[in-house]
């Protein structure tokens, strides 16, 4: 182990790809000692750690600090050494790795919407945004992700009477859930959207692997990106003066277009937030807020289906804190006669 | 004990059983072979750790063999929730080897062709002593459960369905099965991938479910039916995608889901049809996680569709008439989504309900005709966005305002339009006191001030929408740009063209070139124009041999270029070039795509000498009667009269009519031409002054639909009015 550690920086400098069978926790410490010139403290704990990548996506530490340095104004820039690292990081092709570079999406999404716009170039952020995207439209090779919606006329594996269909002329619905992709070497403002929402794509689809805190900090940016006040805040208090205070760092109310490109991913992640089955009551709480947020800004919108999606979560929500809902009915009946 | 013993002895007990009604329900007690006890000994026992001791109290107290003992003394555990003393006892259960034991009878059972008396006896004793068994592994795993070892638990309620797997081979009879060895069974089937999945062991999870819904269990509707949508659930907000179910459970050609979204769909179809057979109760959440993963998909037609089909009185009517609204809408189905509103709006239903109030209101603002039915929805959504629902006021204004603008466009007469603009203006203005952050109200109110010719404004406002939006809306940089070509600022136009092109993927270039060869037109850079025509050829050629990237629409829906039009403009152009045999061609192209089009006769006329013009535009005008709609005809063949000084002048007052007629409808789309020979007709006619009339025409011009407006024609001729003036005098 310990001679791996040490001929690591070597490795980096090298380029020639070379495969042991500790490459992944190689290249994890490469990615740590690059961090550690970064951020102003690495917990000392993350360079001895047997499982550098594991321990690097759980660490609070590392992401506080790394949510700090995105926050700062001049941040996203080209000089941004932290957007590098994360640059490189991701392109190690390590998927633990990745998922570490994931695991910071929801703050560096955020912060970067925030703040898009035509007058401030952002490359530093595009970058890692970009890199993610091209990715992704690797993986699924430009590909749609289509859906065909079942039609009961036909009988199906979950049919009870097991009876061939005589209608067959009925009409296919074919529901587009991810758009093909386009190969972009730059963010077009009006792709901007798109490539964000890929990134969230590709974010929901390990979401399972990501830290709870990083899943919180997406919450809270939705609500910020929705430009609405959670009128039923309840014991969320203490979040809605965070994100006021981040709201007022970012200036223009944080507010942002949700084109469904973007709410479409949004939306997939706050479902998974609601009703995965680890439940976490605090990132119930602050998905529940994000939804009601993001409902009430569709009714502004007046956009029907991004009602519907929000309001039916809204209500799922609501039925999920119902505590009548909870019967257990894989209990036996308890009675006082016991027989067997 | 033999088996045979055991369950005649139980038919006994069952009899002495019903034959002691005094028996105190209040009291704890044990009750087995005819016989009853009360808990309290062997409780005493078990808290003294004595298990061997309670075991043979059991024993003796009730004749019972070690495995019986055990399993009631674990029952009492268990339900006393003792839950480490319960798997103490059921510890001492060697459960395989019962397994085996029960298994015997059943595999030497003759095929069942042969009589049935003695299997069935012999079912009905191995079946007691199979539940005895299974029901012990199960309070097992519910122990465990219970005691936060999930992947025990879920390993011993497995071990319960493996057992019951190698029992009943050919799955279990509907008819043979003891109820308390089926609710075991079915309780076991329902709990499996519960365990999994708070275990954390998501790919077992999902071979539970499909476990537990593909084999035959047995198990009743209700529960079928909560395992269906707990699957479900798992399935959308796992957040884990799951491969397919496999090829071998396929009934030849039945439907197989291949992903997540698809299976998970199917169930909670399949759940809302058997709520609707009456087969199980309504469960409300189904409905939701449906609208949740359909809209998803964006097939919201389809929801309407499953809402159609739930039985009335499930879902309250207003509730169902919304969310169908809400679905067509979704889907583009406008018309029906009104109708359905209306419904629900009516005064004996939910006539103050906001959401749908704005909706209808939104809805309306899209069609001139519907825009005077929207400014009342939005007059009562606003009357009635109080409490809860203050925070929609300025959405209400803000339709009021949309509705108003596009009724400005239909009215009468000049007072009343400049009347109804004003009023639109107010009330844009202030939605925009109360949503300052929303620019796409700044754009809407941007599009309000260009039609009301306030072009200063128009443009700050065009301005601030581009910054606000980050230049990520194309309508954005074409509103600016088409606002300075109306301030006859070509070169700042082409510009800020330029920049759009460079922020947009190709595929959604067409109508940003199809402006960019307009602006070089007015310039009179005539050629760059051409080369700009080229691109756009290429681009819409390309977009008609493929449907472009699936399912990524373009940002602008109305906006496709039509092909015919782009060949159209080309010939104008060769046209003004005196480049004929270059116009004819493109003129012929517009023809093979379009055959009877006014447009295409029209530049083909002009091209050609005058009396081949008369005959086409006789062609065009009678093509005109037969859409009957068709404005455009009318004045080309006014064109002929002026420009060719055809004699027949006193045709130009019957013409006027059906040209007044048309243009007060609006029917038309190449309006700026209409009224350019109206205002010319008139002045030959009367000897009015031109530039005069222009200015009032031209201020009726401006009524254009929003689309329309953004036609780089109709706001070239704003920008340049005396130029327009001008031009009809010369």
């Amino acid at each position: 182990m310990e001679d791996q550690v040490s001929a690591s920086p070597d490795k980096s400098t090298s380029n020639k790809p070379r495969i042991t069978w500790s490459d992944s926790y190689s290249k994890a410490h490469v990615a740590i000692e690059a961090l550690a010139s970064i951020l102003p403290g690495l917990p000392l704990a993350l360079s001895s750690s047997e499982t550098p990548a594991a321990s690097l996506l759980q660490d609070r530490e590392v992401a506080a600090q790394i949510s700090q340095l995105f926050r700062r104004p001049d941040s996203g820039t080209v000089n941004d050494n932290l957007c590098a690292w994360l640059y490189d990081t991701f392109r190690s092709s390590e998927p633990d790795l990745q998922l570490v570079v994931l695991r910071f999406l929801p703050t560096l999404a955020g912060v970067y919407l925030s703040r898009a716009g035509l007058h401030k170039p952002l490359p530093g952020f595009e970058s890692v945004l970009l890199a993610i995207y091209a990715h992704e439209t690797a993986a699924r090779n430009g590909q749609a992700i289509t859906v065909s919606i079942p039609d009961l006329a036909h009988s199906s594996i979950y049919h009870e009477t097991k009876q061939t269909a005589k209608n067959s002329s009925t009409e296919l619905h074919l529901g587009v859930v991810s758009p093909s992709l386009e190969p972009y070497g730059t963010v077009r403002s009006t792709r901007r959207a798109r490539i964000v929402g890929v990134a969230l794509e590709l974010y929901y689809s390990k979401i399972s692997q990501i830290p709870i805190g990083s899943k919180i900090e997406f919450c809270e940016f939705c609500k910020i990106w929705s430009g609405q006040e959670d009128e039923n805040k309840g014991d969320g208090a203490s979040t809605t003066e965070d994100s006021q205070k981040v709201e007022k760092k970012e200036g223009r109310g944080g507010r942002i277009i949700l084109p469904w490109e973007i709410l479409q991913p949004i939306l997939r992640i706050l479902g998974h937030c609601l009703m995965a089955p680890q439940k976490n009551k605090e990132l119930f709480q602050a998905a529940f807020s994000a939804c009601r947020c993001l409902h009430a800004r569709a009714l502004h919108d007046i956009n029907a289906k991004t009602i519907l999606a929000t309001g039916s979560l809204v209500k799922l929500a609501e039925m999920a804190t119902d505590p009548s809902a909870a019967v257990d009915y894989t209990e036996i009946t308890m009675s006082n006669v016991i027989t067997i | 004990m033999s088996e045979r013993g055991l369950g005649l002895d139980m038919a006994e007990g069952e009899s002495s059983n019903l034959s002691q009604p005094e028996c105190d329900a209040s009291v704890r007690q044990f009750s087995a072979n005819g016989i009853s006890m009360q808990t309290s000994e062997v409780e005493a026992k078990l808290d003294e750790g004595n298990i061997q001791e309670a075991e043979s109290a059991l024993r003796d107290g009730l004749s019972l063999n070690f495995e019986e003992a055990r399993a009631l003394l674990g029952k009492l555990e268990y339900q006393r929730g003792n839950l480490e003393g319960a798997l103490l006892v059921f510890d001492g259960i060697d459960l395989q080897a019962t397994i085996q034991r029960v298994q015997h009878p059943l595999e030497d059972k003759p095929p069942s062709k042969k009589g049935r008396t003695r299997s069935e006896t012999s079912f009905a004793v191995s079946q007691h002593s199979t539940n005895l068994v299974l029901e012990a592994i199960y309070l097992k795993a519910k122990s465990l459960q219970k005691l936060g070892k999930l992947t025990e638990a879920a390993q011993e309620c497995k071990s319960v369905l493996d057992a019951v797997e190698k029992i009943f081979v050919d799955g279990i009879p509907d008819v043979l099965v003891d109820n308390k060895l089926q609710e075991t069974i079915s309780h076991a089937v329902e709990l499996l991938p519960e365990l999994w999945k708070k275990a954390g062991c998501y790919s077992e999870a999902m071979s539970a479910y499909r476990r537990a819904l593909l084999s035959q269990w047995n198990i009743d509707n209700e529960c079928c039916a909560r395992i269906q949508k707990a699957f479900a659930v798992f399935l959308l907000y796992s957040g884990v995608d799951f491969c397919a179910p496999s090829l071998s459970v396929q009934i030849d050609g039945s439907y197989i889901p291949r992903n997540n979204l698809e299976e998970a769909i199917l169930l909670l179809m399949i759940l809302i049809r058997k709520a609707y057979l009456g087969k199980i109760k309504w469960d409300p959440s189904v409905i939701d996680h449906l609208t949740s993963a359909i809209s998803l998909c964006g097939q919201t037609s389809v929801l309407a569709k499953q809402l159609e089909e739930v039985m009335p009185g499930v879902i309250h009517r207003t509730d169902r008439w919304k969310t169908m609204a809400l679905s067509f809408s979704g889907s583009g189905q406008k018309r029906s989504a009104l109708d359905l509103l209306k419904k629900s709006l009516n005064q004996h239903e939910a006539p103050n309900d906001v959401e749908s109030l704005l909706l209808a209101a939104k809805i309306c603002s899209e069609d001139v005709l519907l825009a005077a039915d929207g400014v009342k929805y939005a007059q009562r959504a606003i009357a009635n966005a109080n409490e809860s629902k203050a925070h929609l006021k300025g959405v209400g204004l803000r339709m009021l305002g949309l509705c108003l603008g596009k009724q400005a466009k239909v009215s009468s007469s000049d007072f009343e339009r400049s009347r109804l603009q004003s009023e639109a203006l107010k009330s844009l203005d202030s939605a925009v006191a109360l949503e300052c952050h929303n620019p796409d109200l700044i754009f809407e109110l941007g599009i309000l001030y260009a039609e009301h010719r306030n072009l200063d404004a128009a443009l700050r406002c065009a301005k601030q929408y581009l910054d606000r939006t980050g230049g990520s809306m194309i309508r954005g940089w074409r509103l600016l740009a088409l606002v300075l070509s109306a301030q006859q600022r070509f070169s700042e136009a082409e510009v800020v063209t330029d920049a759009a092109l460079d922020e947009t993927s190709k595929w959604d270039q067409g109508p940003l070139l199809r402006m960019k060869a307009k602006l070089k037109i007015s310039q009179s850079l005539h050629m760059d124009a051409v080369e700009t025509y080229r691109y756009l050829l290429a681009l819409v050629q390309a977009q008609k041999k493929s449907y472009g990237p699936l399912g990524s629409s373009p940002q602008e829906e109305h906006e496709k270029v039509d092909e015919c039009e782009v060949w159209h403009g080309l010939a104008s152009l060769y046209a003004s070039l005196s480049r004929w045999k270059d116009a004819e061609i493109c003129l012929g192209k517009a023809r093979a795509l379009k055959h009877y089009s006014a447009e295409t006769l029209h530049t083909e006329g002009k091209n050609s000498n005058f009396l081949r013009y008369k005959k086409t535009m006789k062609v065009s005008v009678m093509v005109s009667q037969l859409t009957s709609i068709s404005v455009y005809s009318f004045c080309c063949y006014l064109e002929i009269v002026f420009y060719y000084k055809y004699p027949r002048v006193s045709d130009i007052p019957e013409f006027l009519k059906v040209l007044l007629h048309f243009l007060r409808k609006r029917l038309e789309s190449s309006e700026l031409f209409s009224w350019k020979w109206y205002c010319r007709s008139i002045r030959e006619a009367s000897g009015m002054d031109v530039k005069e009339l222009a200015e009032l025409n031209l201020r009726e011009l401006v009524g254009l639909d929003f689309w329309e407006l953004l036609s780089p024609n109709t706001m070239l001729a704003l920008g340049g009015r005396e130029a327009a003036g001008m031009d009809v005098k010369e």
